[in-house]
């Protein structure tokens, strides 16, 4: 029992501190690989290439004045942030990043929780992600802020949809809502073998959701100066900064788990290869956001409704008649 | 667990008497949402994470965020003065009396049941909730479960004709 309650405990301290640590060196990644695309160096002052970058953005951040616009719901608009970095951290808690491991006669499964409805319980955590930018949106008090946080909440509503019903097809196949146990159905085969609908919908829907260009129309500068956080300053507007990158960092690890075998691989390390494959849908998340132009919000919504949804549902049919053919 | 009980009871207690007396109504509707996320505790203290998981998924993360969004869009940040006539506090007062009476029925002569069936405590962990939820549902409550299916269906196409008519 001690022994379980210490290792849960590592576990915890060990996922939370490497979620943080990675959000803020996304921050340094997305920078670098903005300019490689531009064809620019990035950061290059602060330590060999600019590897100090995100520690000193943390230090100017943290000593930074904290405005609190005036008229503007004070409770409200400091629980905001914290509303989106707390799902975006909890979220992690049902993924396996590895294989059981053996210390001490005892069996330790590296995973925090293994829930039996391991699925459910992140898209429940996800749907509450919006919140945060909904509520930070309207307790600044000011027209582009709440602009922007009623724009986010339309464009998030739309597109869980979409998200949640990708998502069917892998249960379906896997006829099993817990993380541990589609990683071990996919042993054999990844089911982006047997879903690539799914995995292309849950990539495009997933980027929405985390409001990331092309998606960005929540905080669009061009349009409404930066959205639901133009108000925010200091370390409140670094914690949307911190969600919004342990966001990305979830939902690729959660594409890994369900699409990419989790952990599974040859000859290296699990822990290792889960790192690799997360890393690399990181990399597909920015090369999305260098790439493509920021869609209209008329267009965002046809995509989200008129191809997304209806794709979801063709997929889910598809998928189901496959399956019952495959068995008869 | 009972402690736990404890806790998740005076939450939604709490939060539920916060949301019918807070003047602002954004603030009501997060102590329902935070209402909301004390009967998904007790769901979870029952065995049901499933009931648990959807009544955050579609009760805090799709319904509310609609209300949520709706306030914010007809911008009512207080309300200033209530209006209330007869009908309505006389409704209310019978509707109170009933729900007492029938609380302290309850206390006085409510007695603790054993759980019985198939469905242990241990069967559950075994096979997971989901499972034994949509059995059921495709199997003894087969019928109300097609009917609430067309119900939502009805409402979609009522919502989509409702919509369309602005045009």
């Amino acid at each position: 029992m001690l022994f379980w309650l210490i290792a849960e405990v590592v576990k915890i301290l060990i996922v939370f501190a490497g979620l943080l640590l990675s959000a803020a060196y996304l921050t340094l990644l997305e920078r670098k690989i903005a300019a490689r695309i531009q064809n620019r160096m990035g950061p290059m002052e602060a330590g060999f290439h600019g590897l100090l970058q995100p520690i000193a953005d943390g230090i100017k951040l943290f000593f930074k004045e904290d405005i609190i616009p005036s008229e503007a719901n004070k409770f409200l608009f400091i629980l905001a942030p914290i509303l989106v970095v707390i799902p975006a951290l909890t979220t992690f808690a049902v993924i396996p990043f590895g294989a059981p491991v053996k210390i001490m006669g005892h069996t330790v499964p590296l995973q925090i929780t293994d829930v039996n409805i391991g699925i459910l319980f992140i898209l429940a955590l996800t749907s509450l992600g919006v919140y945060g930018v909904v509520l930070g949106g309207w307790a600044s008090n000011s027209k582009y802020s709440l602009l922007g946080g009623i724009r986010t909440a339309a464009q998030m509503v739309s597109y869980e949809i979409a998200l949640v019903l990708s998502i069917v097809g892998i249960i379906m196949i896997a006829g099993d809502l817990s993380l541990s146990k589609i990683v071990s159905e996919q042993s054999h085969m990844w089911f982006i073998v047997y879903q690539p609908v799914g995995f292309l919908l849950y990539l495009v829907a997933s980027t929405a959701e985390m409001n990331r260009v092309p998606f960005d129309i929540g905080e669009a500068e061009g349009e409404i100066v930066a959205g639901f956080h133009t108000e925010y300053s200091s370390m409140e507007f670094a914690f949307y900064f911190i969600g919004e990158y342990a966001q990305m960092v979830v939902n690729s690890a959660v594409i890994v788990t369900l699409f990419l075998g989790g952990w599974q691989g040859p000859f290296l390390p699990p822990v290792l290869w889960f790192l690799i494959k997360v890393f690399f849908v990181i990399l597909i998340y920015l090369w999305f956001r260098w790439t493509y132009p920021r869609l209209r919000y008329d267009e965002l919504m046809d995509l989200g409704w008129k191809f997304l949804l209806p794709l979801a549902l063709a997929n889910i049919i598809v998928t189901g008649f496959i399956m019952v053919l495959l068995k008869g | 667990m009972e402690a736990l009980f404890y806790v998740f009871s005076f939450i939604a207690i709490f939060s539920a008497l916060m949301v019918v007396t807070m003047r602002n109504p954004l603030t009501s509707a997060l102590y329902l949402v935070l209402c909301f996320f004390a009967l998904a505790g007790f769901y979870v203290l029952l065995d049901m994470q499933f009931l648990a998981v959807m009544q955050i998924l579609v009760y805090a993360g799709a319904i509310m965020v609609l209300v949520v969004l709706v306030i914010m869009l007809l911008n009512i940040s207080k309300i200033k003065s209530v209006k209330t006539d007869l009908h309505q506090k006389i409704i209310g007062i019978a509707i109170s009396l009933v729900l007492l009476v029938e609380i302290i029925f309850y206390i006085a002569y409510g007695t603790t049941k054993k759980p019985t069936g198939i469905f242990t405590h241990s069967v559950i962990d075994k096979i997971g909730n989901t499972r034994v939820v949509g059995e059921f549902l495709f199997t003894k409550y087969m019928l109300s479960f097609e009917i609430a299916s067309i119900l939502l269906f009805v409402a979609i196409i009522g919502a989509y004709l409702f919509a369309k008519k602005k045009f």
